[in-house]
């Protein structure tokens, strides 16, 4: 009987840890797994042209025969767009038509005096000229269809006037009636909103699809190119289509947002076809492809993150974690050597040791501005560097945040190094010194590096303290360690809080975040494959 | 063992193989061998005078008194916890490792009193080595544990670090079964040759008394008969302490046999009269096995 029962405790016993190990891989995996599918999408996802454009320019990367016959079969999808826009902006900006139409007056003042007409006649033309323009300029700027009209007609009925046909006035009769043709079916009231609506759609045309072919190349890069990822551009399409509004539904209630589609608020105008058209033919005007982005881990990003790599903030997280390890190393061992091997048990060394314990649990920020003021502020100038926030600071502020941690294993470590062997090496007549520089400090090895593993993991995540002692969003290389350098960490920090490129880029920030994980998890795996070799060197295998 | 004496290690190390070795084939030759005795062995190595230790307040060993004659081997027995380790441990004095003990009385080896002031412990550690209960080679291979004590000595030369190495393997009998390859882990040899390795290694930094804390208590018969041969074999060059549980091993190995018990030392004299006649009745008790 009580056989049996201790065997279904046992069995029990297995299968509630068995369960919780089940439960505990399943949570991390729920976790994790939609942070790696996002993260992943850095380096693996659908490019477009724009893309390509952006690899050969920046890193001549790609064919530039291809792209070229590529470019050219995405333009006149393309063209198409933007003369509705543009035919649809001609009909309605009042500034721009009245330049036009004083443009054309100009143009046609100027060929007028090479006529070879009497000074009388020159007179006489030059001013119906200047009546029409005027009759044209009081059409544009008037919401009221029937002025609109009256003028128009006024300036029509001259159509036919032997001294404007075949001259650049004619244009003045194409101007008008293109006018009104734009105008005939839409509600003159709604100018102001189509024109800030016009303003919106522009926009997200120019993230789509860059800058015009005739327009010259803009000052920024991040401006040269278009929507270079069919994920982003689907999201610009969506802008392109619905328009947000905040709308007040009812009397002291508060704002709502509401989505409105653009093709219903042109309806009817010139631009109404621009937004089936763009949902239909975006894929040709970008041409997706997928791609496999692995120069994301080595290259700079341009302009700020928008497009390129992560290669910058791997270097800086490297850097700063195997500095801080630097550090961190040997005075973790020297510490934990002292209070093990030398330190008697008094009230200081308590005191010294409830202190390690306690700094293991102070939040990481107080470490940042602990490093500002010590390392940047006092501790590097007083050495003759530079006051200001540097590798230098941030590795030391990322050392002492990690040395409890550091300093707790090699205590344990060097603690469990077995008695007999430091027995015997001073029976051989070994000084203390020699005795744990030779037997204890190598027997404690792999236990040290467990601390280093600990620490490792702590340093290369950290945001905050090197807030203020040494990481930078955006910025150069770092030239030297009295340079700040770009995190893994703190990009990704950088990313969330401004909110427009987390918009954005989310691809970006998850990409940070998951070549971070990955990063620590091959430090980790360094770290691990030396420990256990030299775990295998002291059984001697 | 003075400074001077590191300069003239390697010549004296080679007449010492040589007599090493010599002394191994004779007594190989002639089990008679191992009665031969050494000059100027009357006068007492190590001598205690009134010694106690004392674990805090708590004393380990008490009053003892007794002198150990070189050249020999002395065992000393008695029941679990009477402070036969600790008398052996205070004779290096590797118990200054533990906290919070002292001392009483005087303890002399080679006649300094080796808990003076000024004793240099690494010397008195180099004359006195210890072979401890369990096996504890370092994590190294062979050669780089026999190594140890001669380069904490200053040997750096490759070529005398391994006459050293092959003369107290030889000497602590391990040479032939693991001179094909010193650069294995010691950790990867069988509990007696690991114990015969640590013994190589005490031998190796040429002390004049080897102390060892039941140097068999974690092996089998076979590698325990190694061991002793080789304890009868180093006496004539060696003094030799021996604690043990093993009453056959004690009156197998040694000359003299202590008895101690409650940390008090009981008896002390030729192991044959404390065997055979033993002076005292707890002495008798306990060699008979009616101790309890
Ligand atoms: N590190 C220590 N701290 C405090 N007391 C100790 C310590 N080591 C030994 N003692 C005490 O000193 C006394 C003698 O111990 P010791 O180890 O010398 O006995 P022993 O004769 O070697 O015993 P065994 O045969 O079991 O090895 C024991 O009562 C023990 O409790
Ligand atoms: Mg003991």
């Amino acid at each position: 009987m009580r056989h049996i029962i201790r065997r279904i405790t046992d069995k029990a016993f297995t299968i509630l840890t068995g369960t919780s190990v089940v439960l505990l891989t399943s949570v991390l995996l729920i976790i994790l797994g939609p942070m790696v599918w996002r993260g992943a999408k850095a380096v693996i996802f659908k490019d477009t042209i724009e893309f390509r454009k952006m690899q050969l320019d920046l890193y001549n990367r790609g064919n530039s025969e291809a792209l070229k016959i590529e470019t050219s079969e995405t333009e006149s999808f393309r063209r198409t767009v933007y003369k509705i826009v543009d035919d649809f902006k001609h009909g309605i900006d009042t500034e721009e038509l009245i330049d036009k139409s004083k443009q054309i007056y100009r143009q046609f003042g100027k060929e007028l005096r090479y006529r070879g007409i009497t000074g009388k006649q020159y007179q006489k033309i030059r001013s119906l000229a200047r009546d029409l323009r005027g009759r044209l300029q009081a059409a544009f700027e008037s919401n009221d269809k029937k002025i609109i009209k009256e003028n128009i007609d006024y300036v029509l009925q001259y159509r036919k006037n032997k001294y404007f046909v075949d001259t650049t006035a004619a244009e003045f009769f194409t101007l008008a009636e293109d006018f009104y043709k734009t105008i005939e079916n839409i509600d003159l009231n709604k100018r102001q909103e189509y024109t800030a609506s016009l303003q919106q759609i522009e926009e997200v045309i120019f993230q789509l699809l860059g800058p015009r072919p005739d327009e010259p190349l803009p000052a920024l890069t991040m401006e040269r190119y278009g929507a270079t990822r069919w994920d982003l551009a689907q999201k610009l399409l969506d802008n392109l289509l619905w328009s947000q509004q905040w709308i007040q539904q009812e009397a002291g209630q508060p704002l709502t947002k509401i989505r409105v589609s653009r093709a219903e608020q042109f309806a009817g105008t010139k631009l109404e076809p621009l937004f089936g058209y763009v949902e239909n033919n975006l894929a040709k005007m970008l041409k997706p492809e997928y791609t496999f982005y692995w120069q994301y881990f080595i290259d700079d990003s341009t302009p700020g993150h928008y497009f390129g790599g992560v290669g910058p903030e791997i270097l800086g997280t490297l850097l700063l974690t195997l500095l801080a390890m630097l550090f961190v190393f040997p005075l973790g061992v020297i510490s934990a050597a002292y209070l093990v091997e030398c330190a008697s048990d008094n009230i200081a060394v308590r005191i010294i040791r409830m202190c390690i314990n306690t700094l293991a649990g102070v939040p990481s920020i107080v470490f940042g501005l602990f490093g500002l003021a010590f390392f940047v502020l006092f501790f590097i100038p007083l050495f003759g560097g530079p006051s200001k926030p540097c590798i230098l600071a941030a590795s030391m502020t990322l050392a002492v945040l990690t040395l409890p941690v550091m300093i707790r294993a090699s205590e344990e470590a060097i603690r469990s190094v077995p008695q007999t062997y430091k027995e015997a090496s001073l029976g051989l007549g070994a000084s203390r010194f020699r005795t744990f520089v030779k037997v204890t400090l190598p027997a404690a090895l792999p236990g040290i590096l467990t601390g280093v593993i600990l620490s490792i993991s702590r340093v290369a995540g950290e945001t905050a303290p090197i807030l203020f002692t040494g990481a930078v969003a955006l910025g150069p290389l770092p030239k030297s360690l009295f340079d700040p350098t770009r995190t893994l960490s703190y990009g990704s920090y950088d990313i969330a809080v401004g909110d427009r490129l987390a918009m954005m880029v989310p691809h970006n920030q998850y990409g940070m975040v998951v070549t971070l994980v990955l990063l620590i998890l091959s430090l980790n795996a360094i770290a691990i494959v030396l420990r256990a070799r030299v775990f295998r060197r002291l059984r001697g295998e | 063992m003075q400074k001077g004496n590191d300069n003239m290690l390697i010549p004296s190390l080679e007449t010492d193989t040589q007599e090493i070795e010599s002394v191994v084939s004779l007594s190989q030759k002639n089990n008679v061998a191992t009665k031969k005795k050494a000059p100027n062995c009357e006068c007492a190595i190590v001598k205690s005078e009134n010694f106690s230790f004392y674990y805090g307040s708590k004393a380990g060993v008490k009053d003892i008194s007794m002198e150990i004659y070189p050249c020999s081997v002395t065992a000393i027995i008695g029941p679990s916890g009477c402070g036969k380790s600790t008398f052996l441990r205070s004779i290096n004095r590797i118990n200054d490792l533990i906290p919070h003990t002292h001392i009483d009385g005087k303890l002399f080896v080679n006649g300094h009193n080796v808990y003076d002031k000024n004793t240099n412990l690494v010397n008195l550690r180099q004359q006195v080595g210890m072979v401890f209960q369990k096996p504890n080679p370092f994590p190294k291979n062979i050669f780089d544990n026999v190594a140890y004590g001669p380069r904490l000595q200053g040997v750096k030369n490759r070529s005398s670090l391994q006459q050293v190495v092959e003369s107290s393997l030889k000497a602590a009998a391990l040479w032939d079964e693991v001179k094909d390859d010193l650069k294995k882990s010691a950790l990867a040899l069988s509990g007696g040759q690991q114990q015969r390795l640590c013994i190589a290694r005490a031998l190796a930094t040429r002390p004049n008394i080897i102390l060892m804390d039941e140097p068999c208590s974690a092996l089998d018969p076979i590698a325990t008969g190694k061991i002793e041969d080789l304890i009868d074999k180093l006496q004539n060059d060696y003094t030799i302490v021996i604690v043990t549980h093993n009453m056959q091993q004690a009156a197998r190995v040694s000359k003299r046999t202590a008895f101690f018990c409650l940390g008090e030392l009981i008896e002390y004299d030729s192991t044959v009269k404390i065997f055979r006649n033993p002076g005292k009745k707890q002495t008798e008790d306990y060699v008979t096995g009616r101790f309890g």
